[in-house]
């Protein structure tokens, strides 16, 4: 996951590499995503989350669709 | 070897890592937890079937303790407890608020190169212009977790 200075930054990217363009969000979501995934990682009963744990992480942070989904 | 081994492993990895800013090798876990190279690297191998940590190819060589990365990336991480290299942007972020400390990202944007400084101050993020892009959707992550 990279940050850009705005979409359009991204889709020029995109262009110019040849990648499909994936699933843009703003930057306090993905700091948002940080802070739920990340939060309990040093604690000594972490363990990994299920995929519907992490699709609802995702979904927490307004993270939906059909890109997010892992199950 | 039991989850309960594996697990104080994978603390001992990001004790290590935390306090010195790189990850320890199988040797120091070994013997910081008084088991030997070769159980603490078995214990290496099972975590990263686990994908609670990422190997580099053909090696115990950690490569990632997300959100900690051994090996220089486009996003640097200084907190008040240290600096350290973020796999990604999520991971960038997600340093500070696995210690819950403030701290700054520096990364520039892949497309212009104008650099980006994102700062975690008292537990937010200052508003910032920019945006977050996922190239991978969710469910092909780990395909190739060098790039997503």
């Amino acid at each position: 996951m990279l940050a850009f200075r705005s979409e359009a930054h991204v889709d020029r990217w995109c262009t110019a590499r040849r990648l499909p363009r994936g699933a843009v969000f703003t930057l306090d979501q993905a700091w948002r995503l940080a802070k739920a995934w990340y939060a309990d990682r040093l604690a000594p009963d972490w363990r990994r989350r299920t995929p519907a744990e992490a699709e609802a992480v995702f979904g927490s942070v307004g993270l939906r669709g059909s890109f997010w989904k892992l199950s | 070897m039991s989850a309960g081994f594996d697990n104080d492993v994978r603390l001992q990895v990001y004790r290590h890592f935390v306090d010195h800013g790189e990850p320890p090798t199988a040797a120091q876990v070994g013997q910081a937890l008084g088991t030997g190279v070769e159980k603490a690297g078995a214990a290496f191998r099972r975590l990263e079937q686990d994908h609670a940590l990422v190997l580099s190819p053909g090696t115990l060589d950690i490569w990632m303790a997300h959100p900690l990365c051994a090996v220089p990336t486009g996003f640097w991480v200084t907190t008040a407890r240290g600096s350290w290299w973020g796999t990604c942007i999520w991971d960038a972020l997600g340093i500070p608020a696995m210690l819950d400390v403030d701290g700054t990202v520096e990364t520039a944007c892949p497309d212009c190169s104008e650099p980006i400084e994102l700062v975690v101050e008292d537990g937010a993020l200052r508003p910032a212009e920019g945006v977050a892009h996922f190239a991978v959707p969710a469910a092909s992550w780990w395909a190739n977790i060098g790039f997503t």
